[in-house]
């Protein structure tokens, strides 16, 4: 990967931090709570709000210059304790900043000490993510916070109610449960159709994190700091005993490994879920884990997407398509235009990724939306957040919008882009946005 | 390297002890959800709008990533301001440094967007790791043709009100009076300080301006050219726009360069218009004056005309103020002008002066918003259930999700708000979103209660 210049002119990076603000919004009862200085939270809030069109609960532990003098570390220690006092959330979950990763506050120690001055916060789950700014992008910060929350929590019994006693059918049947593990690559439209696929196998969904239901944007939500929907505390204490779990997204593949390595529980990565391909492969293997026949909607909709596939095999054919987005939709989405013809004329991840960089007909190379505008001048179509959209005005290429933030087209979040049906929607937003 | 926070103007102020007033000398508790913003962002949001220059930020990516081209402010020329400029400190300039990164940074940007200047913003992580950013920039511009200003505003510094002010401090050592040329004062022209064109605003304002013949030098920095702003001391008059976090700009240009200052807003038709008064008062021009009393005269009638329908439909309604900076006030008489009487109010990121002034405008029996927090903005609504809420898009989510009628009146909207022009667009925003059907349908319940369905068939029947 080659490195054109120094500077990163019009980043489509978004911060780690963000990334772990993501993951955390899909835990219920929790309240985020980033260690850095007030801007840190503020960008983010008003990055992901803008996304989303919701309110973004995400607190901050507001460091001053005193705390670059004496470090962080009793900052941390008191703004857990006043969250928790002032918010009384099930959980509390902490991710670190570029600030405080420099001079290096240890926030095990820190929450020790505070568990220790304050027994009755002994109990109190505290997730610490470490996600420094100046490593990787919002992929890796939402990355190593899935991690934190399952090492945290996953299996641990001290918290909140008894042990898991199983859901069962109306004869006494046990219901098989499965763990789902959505990259942040999938929007909550995807999550909801990922779900109903894998319920269509007759299993019963555990998703972490569970954007579906936080941020899915529905009117019932009660206006608080602390997250509301989302994966439940007693959810994590169950994934010991599922029967799988399924990962999407690269990234993700790291947290799959580990509930595999911890509990034994089986593991299976889908670095995509976009195209005829991968989501024939994510079928085959519910079907084959499941014993069970292939839903007849699920065929209809292999159908369907096969008879798009001859309708527009010649407009979507030879199409050149520059694409800049996070790795792991990167890959999905330039995966599944490839196989259906198109051509990748420019391939930008906003981040290393996971480090096992997966195959496009071209090299995916690191890069910025400005890296974009020198690079996609013969293209026919722009794949790229809203932020792609002075790089698609300045070259008058169509641009569609995709990955995060999209802030100047409406229902993004609520788009689903996998699956069947998902991907012939994709097609066809690729279709009328190339005409 | 760092910035005397004592030059600022901060600590001679009395510790204002209101509660709800802005806590400029207070520091925000870890924890307690202030949901305020850092001195880099404060910083960014004055000298930004400097539509002809590059803004480089020497940081990791959570300062410029999150933040580029996100904000309204609007240009008639060029569009660099709005390119997203970084040097996106990694794990290794963290280790060894990352002054040689800046230097060929501000190297490759001056070679590919040929700016007017170069803006070079440290921030935490450029501070702590010890980068001298003024040392980087000196060397630099020795080698370029163009001016490479360093501006020192990490975060940690302090909240949104200190950035700004480092930017204006900024602007008067750096900018202001470094153009070649005469001297001499222009008659008749003003810089609008604090007027950042969120949303065409500034547009808003100078056909009158250029109606009552005042010459507008810059604003500061709404849609200006770096070389307007070189020559701001130029101009006859300062006219202080947005609070008063740039106070320290008008007094210190008033000393250097004798140009006194005013306070105004062009908020509203009787800001408007009182604030155009002032300005000819202060030029101490009897014939503008003269002018200037009949132009607005004729202004607030037709305008008034305009609204009269709107206001009908919005009087007595109740509403919920929270903003900050100059519309913490302003937007108070703007409500009343409308007949829309004020619950409650608070304010962030605005001056202790600006919070009293507003304190005194609303009725007494209107309440302070002291918990500025979503959880306390969210009790505040449930206690008063209000009409309407007017704030900032920060909390414009959240106001939805209370099904309350909701308009943002700060950067992130699209309509301009100022002048008697942007009043008619305010009055009838207002009136789209306080009578939109959509509110109906959110309040009703679903499956409807007993009864309820009847009275509804026998209402379409």
């Amino acid at each position: 990967m080659t490195k054109l210049r120094h500077y990163n002119g019009n980043p489509q990076k978004n911060s780690p931090a963000l990334g772990a603000t993501l993951a955390y919004l899909g835990v219920n009862g929790l309240l985020a709570l980033l260690h850095g200085s007030q801007g840190c939270s503020s960008f983010i809030r008003l990055q992901l709000s803008r996304h989303y069109k919701e309110p973004i609960p995400l607190n901050s532990t507001a460091l001053l210059e005193e705390s670059v003098i004496f470090g962080g570390w009793d900052h941390l220690k008191k703004g857990i304790a006043v969250a928790a006092d002032k918010y009384k959330p099930q959980i509390i979950g902490v991710m670190s900043s570029g600030l405080t990763e420099t001079y290096g506050d240890d926030m095990v120690s820190a929450l020790a000490s505070l568990r220790t001055e304050r027994p009755d916060l002994q109990d109190l789950p505290v997730v610490l993510a470490g996600t420094p700014d100046y490593i990787g992008s919002m992929q890796e910060g939402y990355q190593r916070t899935v991690e934190a929350l399952l090492m945290t929590l996953a299996g641990q019994s001290n918290y909140g109610p008894g042990k898991f006693k199983g859901i069962r059918t109306a004869d006494g049947a046990e219901i098989p449960s499965v763990i789902l593990l959505p990259g942040c690559h999938l929007t909550p439209g995807d999550v909801d159709e990922l779900k109903e696929i894998v319920s269509s196998f007759g299993y019963k969904v555990i998703t972490v994190p569970d954007l579906s239901i936080s941020l899915d944007g529905h009117a019932e939500l009660e206006a608080a700091p602390v997250v509301q929907g989302g994966t439940l505390l007693e959810e994590f204490q169950r994934l010991p005993e599922c029967k799988a779990c399924f990962s999407f997204g690269l990234s993700m593949g790291k947290s799959g490994e580990f509930l595999k390595n911890t509990f034994g529980v089986p593991h299976v990565n889908f670095p995509s879920l976009t195209g005829l391909t991968a989501t024939d492969k994510f079928i085959l293997t519910l079907a084959e884990i499941s014993g069970k026949e292939i839903p007849e909607k699920l065929l209809r909709q292999r159908s369907r997407l096969l008879d798009t596939l001859a309708d527009y095999h010649d407009a979507l054919g030879g199409q050149k398509v520059a694409i800049a987005l996070e790795m792991d939709l990167l890959y999905s989405l330039g995966s599944c235009l490839v196989e259906v013809g198109s051509e990748i004329s420019v391939a930008l991840a906003a981040s290393l990724g996971a480090g096992n960089t997966p195959a496009l007909p071209i090299p995916i190379e690191v890069g910025d939306l400005e890296t974009l505008e020198e690079r996609a001048g013969q293209s026919n179509l722009i794949i790229a957040n809203s932020n792609g959209r002075q790089a698609a005005g300045a070259l008058k290429i169509p641009h569609l919008r995709a990955g995060l933030p999209v802030f100047d087209r409406a229902g993004y979040p609520q788009k689903c882009w996998i699956g069947y049906q998902g991907t012939q929607l994709f097609l066809f937003d690729t279709l009328n946005s190339l005409s | 390297m760092f910035t005397n926070l004592t030059k600022l103007d901060l600590k001679d102020k009395q510790c204002m002890s209101d509660a709800g007033s802005p806590k400029l000398c207070m520091k925000a508790l870890p924890g307690e959800g202030a949901e305020r913003s850092c001195a880099y962002d404060g910083a960014r949001v004055v000298l930004m709008p400097i539509t002809d220059v590059a803004h480089l930020v020497h940081g990791p990516i959570a300062c410029a990533g999150n933040s580029w081209d996100n904000r309204g402010a609007r240009s008639s020329g060029s569009q660099l301001f709005r390119r997203g400029l970084t040097t996106d400190i990694m794990e290794n300039d963290v280790i060894y440094g990352g002054e040689l990164k800046l230097k060929e940074s501000i190297l490759e940007v001056a070679a590919k967007h040929n700016p007017k200047a170069i803006f070079v913003y440290a921030t935490c992580v450029s501070s702590l790791i010890g980068d001298d950013v003024d040392k980087v920039c000196r060397d630099v511009a020795a080698e370029l043709t163009m001016p490479v200003i360093s501006v020192n505003c990490p975060g940690f510094l302090g909240d949104k009100n200190i950035g700004n002010r480092i930017a204006g401090e900024v602007l008067f050592d750096r900018v202001i009076g470094t153009a070649e040329g005469t001297e001499e004062k222009i008659p008749l022209s003003i810089n609008l300080i604090g007027e950042y064109n969120i949303a065409g605003d500034l547009w808003g304002v100078l056909p009158d301006l250029k109606n009552l013949g005042i010459k507008l030098q810059t604003a500061i920095t709404g849609d200006a050219k770096f070389d307007d702003i070189r020559s701001a001391h130029r101009a006859s008059l300062n006219v202080l726009i947005c609070s008063k976090s740039l106070t320290n700009l008008v007094r210190k240009m008033e000393i250097r360069y004798g140009i006194p200052f005013i306070e105004g807003s062009f908020y509203g038709i009787h800001d408007t218009s009182q604030t155009l008064i002032s300005i000819a008062k202060a030029l101490n021009d009897p014939d503008l004056l003269e002018r200037t009393l009949v132009y607005v005269q004729k202004k607030e009638e037709e305008t008034r005309q305009v609204i009269a329908g709107y206001k009908k439909l919005l009087e007595n309604k109740r509403a919920i103020l929270f903003t900050g900076g100059v519309k913490t006030w302003s937007m108070v008489s703007t409500l009343a002008e409308l007949g829309i009487n004020i619950l409650a109010g608070g304010t962030q990121n605005s001056t202790p002066e600006d919070f009293q002034r507003m304190k005194e405008l609303m009725d007494p029996t209107a309440q302070i918003i002291e918990d500025t927090s979503s959880a306390g903005f969210l009790k505040i609504i449930a206690e008063k259930k209000p009409d309407l809420i007017v704030a900032g898009g920060k909390t414009k989510y959240l106001a939805h999700k209370t099904r309350t009628p909701f308009l943002d009146i700060n950067h992130g909207r699209k309509l301009s708000y100022a002048g008697y022009q942007g009043m008619i667009t305010f009055a009838e925003a207002l009136t789209r979103t306080v009578l939109s059907p959509v509110w109906g349908h959110l309040k009703g319940d679903f499956p409807p209660r007993e009864g309820e369905l009847q009275d509804d068939k026998a209402q379409t029947l």
